[in-house]
C-alpha cells in the first residue's frame, strides 16, 4: 500500500518540473510576442493577468489529458488480455487427430447415417415412421439406390483405412497402438473398481483407452459383417446361384441383426462418450479440428502426455 | 273436409265411384297380368318353341312355366320384367330384361334394398357391357333368368359350389386350371373352406388385376390370400402353415410390396393364380424341380440353387436351420453388448454424481474425475 502511494503520489519534484516547464514555455512565448520598449510596469501587469487566468485552464487540460490517458490504457490492456488468452489456448491444445484421420471419420459417419436412414426403415417396416422416412426420401426405389451409394462409400472407406494402416507411417503407428493388450483388461477392471468407489484413482490411459479400442474394433467387426452380407444381398442372384438360397438367408439375417447392433452401439456407446457424457455435452469438436485441450490431454491420456512432454524436452523445446 | 262435407260428398255418389276405382286399381293389374301370363304361355309354354332370326341365330323361346313360380320372383308376371312387350305377336324384338327396374336401393317392388348394380357398373364386366361388348355378362348370365334362387339354395347358380361352373361358362381355360388346383379339388371334395372364384375376385365388384382397387391387384393379392391363409383355425385343418403370410410380409418381397413396389413378388407370382398346387406335386410351380423356372421369371438365370434353402423363413423357428442359429447368436451378442455398455455408463454416471456431491460437501478433494 505505502509502496504504491509513494509511486503514485504527486511529489515536490513533480511540481517543480511542471512549474519549470511552464515557466520555460511562457517566457519563450513572451519573448517572441513582446514588442520592443516594454515597460517593467507592463510586464508586472501581464504577469498578474497570466497567473490568474492560466491556473484554471491548465487544471482543466490536465484533467482531460488524464482521463483520455487512462481510457486508452484500459483499452490497450483489454486487447492484450484477449490476445494472450488466444495465444494461451493455442499453446494449450494439441492435435490429437490428423486431417487424414478426420476425413476418414467424416466419410465413415456420413455413409453410416445414410445407410441407417435408408436401411432401418426396411427392418422396422411396420412402424409408421418407417413409411414416413421412405416417403420423404422419395420412395423405396430411391432409398434402395441411396443405400447402395452409402454402401459404396462405406466399402471405399473400409478398404482405404486398411491401406492407410499399412502404407502410412502414421497409420502403422496408430494401428499398433489400437491392438488390444492385457493392460486394457486390467484398465477396464481398474476403472470399474474406481466407479464403484473401491479404488481412489482412475487408471492411466495411453493414446487409446480400452473404451476407444472397443469403439474402433466394434466398427471393424461391423464393417466386416455389414459389407460381406451387404454384397451377398446386393448381388443376390449371383450368390444364390453360386451357393444356394440359404447363404442369402444367412446374409439377410446377419445384415439385419448387425445393423441394429451397430446402430445401438453407436447411439449408446459412441454418443455417450463424445456427446452425452456430462464432460463432453453437447459434443467435442475434435472430429472437426482434431484438437484436444492440454487439460483433456493430461486427464484422458496421461501416459501419452508424459511421453509427449518427454519427447518435447528432448527436442529442446519449452517443457 | 268437415264431417258435413264428407257426408255431402257421399250423398252425391262419391263413394260408389271411389269403390270402383279402388277395386280396379287392386284387382285389374293382377288379373290382367295373370291373364297375360296365360297369353304368353300359349306360345312360350310350348316345348320346342323357337325362332330363327334373319341372322340365322336360333332363339330358344320355351319357358318352363313352373320355373318362375319356384323362383324368388314367384309373385312376378311376365310383363313385370318384359315391360316392353305389349302386343302379340311382338312387332319388335323384345329387349333384354333390365333388372335395375326393381333392384335398386329404395325400390317399392319388394326387391332387396341393396346397391349391387352400382358395384357392377364399376366392375370389369359392367364397364365392358356399358362399352357395348355383347359378350359381357349382365345379371342374368350369372344369376339365371327365370329360375333365380337365393345364393343359399344349393340349386342356385350363384350358390358357392356352383360358382366355378358359372364363371367357367365364359372363362373356360381358367376353369380347367382351377378344377385341377388344390383349391378346385378341395371344393369338389366338398371342402366348404375352399375358395371359389368370387372368394378372391369379389362378386359384383370384380375388377381386372391391373385396376389398383382390385382385390387381385399386385398390391392386394397378399391381403386377399391372407384372408384365409393367416387364419390358424382354417389352415391347421389342412396342414398348411398360417405363418406363411407373416414370413412373406417379413421377406424382401413382402416389404417391397408393402412400400408400393408392385414388381416385387406376391403370392401369385410364385404360386400362380389359378393352378395352385402343393409343393410336393411335380406339376407345382413351387416344386423344387420347377423353382429355377419360377424364380427365373424375375431373377434371370436362376438355377437349382434357388431351391437350396427355405423360401418362407421364420428365423425364430428351428425349422429355419442355420438362419435360426445366426439370429440367436446375434440376439445374444446384441443383448450382452448393450447390457455391458449400459452398466458401464451407469457406473460412470454414479461415480460422477458421487464426486460432485463430495466436492459440494467440501469434503476431501479428489483428483478431478473426467471422462470416461
Amino acid at each position: 500500500m505505502s509502496d504504491a502511494q509513494e509511486k503514485t503520489a504527486w511529489t515536490e519534484q513533480d511540481s517543480r518540473a511542471v512549474v519549470d516547464a511552464l515557466y520555460e514555455s511562457v517566457s519563450t512565448a513572451l519573448e517572441s510576442e513582446a514588442p520592443r520598449g516594454v515597460t517593467p510596469d507592463q510586464v508586472d501587469r501581464l504577469r498578474s493577468t497570466l497567473v490568474s487566468s492560466l491556473t484554471p485552464e491548465v487544471t482543466l487540460d490536465v484533467r482531460r489529458a488524464a482521463r483520455r490517458f487512462f481510457e486508452e490504457e484500459a483499452k490497450r490492456e483489454k486487447r492484450a488480455v484477449v490476445k494472450q488468452t488466444r495465444a494461451d489456448k493455442e499453446a494449450d491444445s494439441v492435435e490429437r487427430l490428423s486431417l487424414h484421420v478426420r476425413v476418414q471419420h467424416m466419410i465413415l459417419f456420413s455413409s453410416c447415417i445414410l445407410l441407417i436412414l435408408t436401411g432401418l426403415p426396411i427392418k422396422f417396416h411396420e412402424a409408421a415412421v418407417s413409411a414416413f422416412l421412405i416417403d420423404v426420401m422419395g420412395g423405396p426405389n430411391v432409398t434402395r439406390i441411396l443405400h447402395r451409394i452409402g454402401a459404396i462409400a462405406l466399402t471405399f472407406i473400409g478398404f482405404y483405412h486398411l491401406f492407410y494402416c499399412m502404407a502410412f507411417e502414421e497409420g502403422r503407428k496408430t494401428f499398433g497402438l489400437l491392438i488390444p493388450k492385457l493392460q486394457d483388461a486390467k484398465d477396464a477392471l481398474h476403472q470399474i473398481l474406481y466407479f464403484l468407489g473401491v479404488k481412489k484413482d482412475r487408471p492411466l490411459f495411453g493414446r487409446f483407452s480400452y473404451i476407444e479400442k472397443f469403439d474402433y474394433w466394434a466398427v471393424y467387426w461391423g464393417m466386416v459383417v455389414m459389407i460381406t452380407s451387404g454384397y451377398i444381398l446386393w448381388f443376390k442372384d449371383l450368390t444364390i446361384n453360386a451357393f444356394g438360397k440359404f447363404v442369402f438367408d444367412i446374409g439377410r439375417e446377419a445384415h439385419s441383426d448387425e445393423a441394429l447392433l451397430a446402430t445401438l452401439a453407436i447411439v449408446v456407446w459412441h454418443f455417450y462418450n463424445v456427446h452425452f457424457n456430462p464432460h463432453k455435452f453437447p459434443g467435442s469438436l475434435t472430429w472437426l479440428n482434431g484438437k484436444i485441450t492440454m487439460h483433456e490431454f493430461k486427464e484422458e491420456h496421461p501416459l501419452e502426455y508424459e511421453e509427449w512432454k518427454a519427447s518435447r524436452e528432448k527436442e529442446g523445446g519449452v517443457p | 273436409m268437415t264431417r258435413r262435407g264428407v257426408s255431402t260428398a257421399l250423398r252425391r255418389g262419391a263413394l260408389p265411384v271411389f269403390a270402383v276405382v279402388l277395386a280396379w286399381a287392386c284387382l285389374v293389374p293382377l288379373g290382367v297380368s295373370a291373364q297375360e301370363d296365360v297369353r304368353c304361355l300359349s306360345c312360350h309354354g310350348k316345348p320346342g318353341f323357337r325362332k330363327t332370326l334373319p341372322s340365322g341365330k336360333v332363339l330358344e323361346l320355351f319357358v318352363d312355366p313352373g320355373s318362375l313360380r319356384l323362383s324368388v320372383h314367384k309373385e312376378k308376371h311376365c310383363v313385370d320384367c318384359h315391360a316392353d312387350v305389349s302386343e302379340v305377336p311382338h312387332p319388335n324384338l323384345p329387349q333384354k330384361v333390365n333388372c335395375r327396374r326393381c333392384h335398386f336401393s329404395g325400390n317399392t317392388a319388394g326387391a332387396p334394398q341393396i346397391e349391387k348394380y352400382l358395384e357392377f357398373e364399376q366392375s370389369v364386366h359392367g364397364k365392358a357391357l356399358a362399352a357395348g361388348n355383347t359378350k359381357a355378362p349382365a345379371c342374368q348370365d350369372c344369376h339365371g333368368d327365370h329360375f333365380i334362387l337365393p345364393g343359399s339354395d344349393p340349386r342356385s347358380q350363384v350358390q358357392r359350389t356352383n360358382i366355378p361352373q358359372v364363371c367357367g361358362t365364359c372363362h373356360l381355360k381358367i376353369f380347367a386350371e382351377y378344377e385341377a388346383s388344390v383349391h378346385g379339388k378341395a371344393l369338389s371334395k366338398g371342402v366348404t373352406d375352399a375358395p371359389v372364384c368370387t372368394s378372391c375376385h369379389g362378386e359384383h365388384n370384380i375388377r381386372g388385376p391391373a385396376d389398383m382397387a382390385s382385390s387381385v391387384n399386385a398390391g392386394h393379392v397378399a391381403n386377399t390370400c391372407a384372408r384365409c391363409h393367416s387364419k390358424v383355425v382354417i389352415m391347421e385343418k389342412y396342414g398348411v402353415k398360417a405363418e406363411q403370410v407373416a414370413t412373406y410380409e417379413e421377406s424382401f418381397h413382402g416389404i417391397a410390396n408393402e412400400f408400393g413396389v408392385l414388381t416385387a413378388a406376391n403370392c401369385a407370382s410364385c404360386h400362380t393364380a389359378h393352378d395352385i398346387l402343393p409343393a410336393n406335386d411335380p406339376r407345382s410351380s413351387v416344386n423344387p424341380a420347377n423353382i429355377p423356372k419360377t424364380c427365373g421369371k424375375c431373377h434371370p438365370g436362376a438355377n437349382a440353387n434357388f431351391a437350396k434353402g427355405r423360401i418362407h423363413i421364420n428365423a425364430k423357428d428351428k425349422s429355419a436351420g442355420i438362419v435360426y442359429w445366426v439370429a440367436l447368436g446375434f440376439k445374444i451378442l446384441t443383448l450382452s453388448t448393450l447390457a455391458g455398455l449400459f452398466i458401464h455408463i451407469g457406473l460412470d454416471l454414479y461415480r460422477k454424481a458421487r464426486n460432485r456431491k463430495k466436492r459440494q460437501d467440501g469434503g476431501e478433494t479428489e483428483r478431478p474425475e473426467n471422462r470416461p
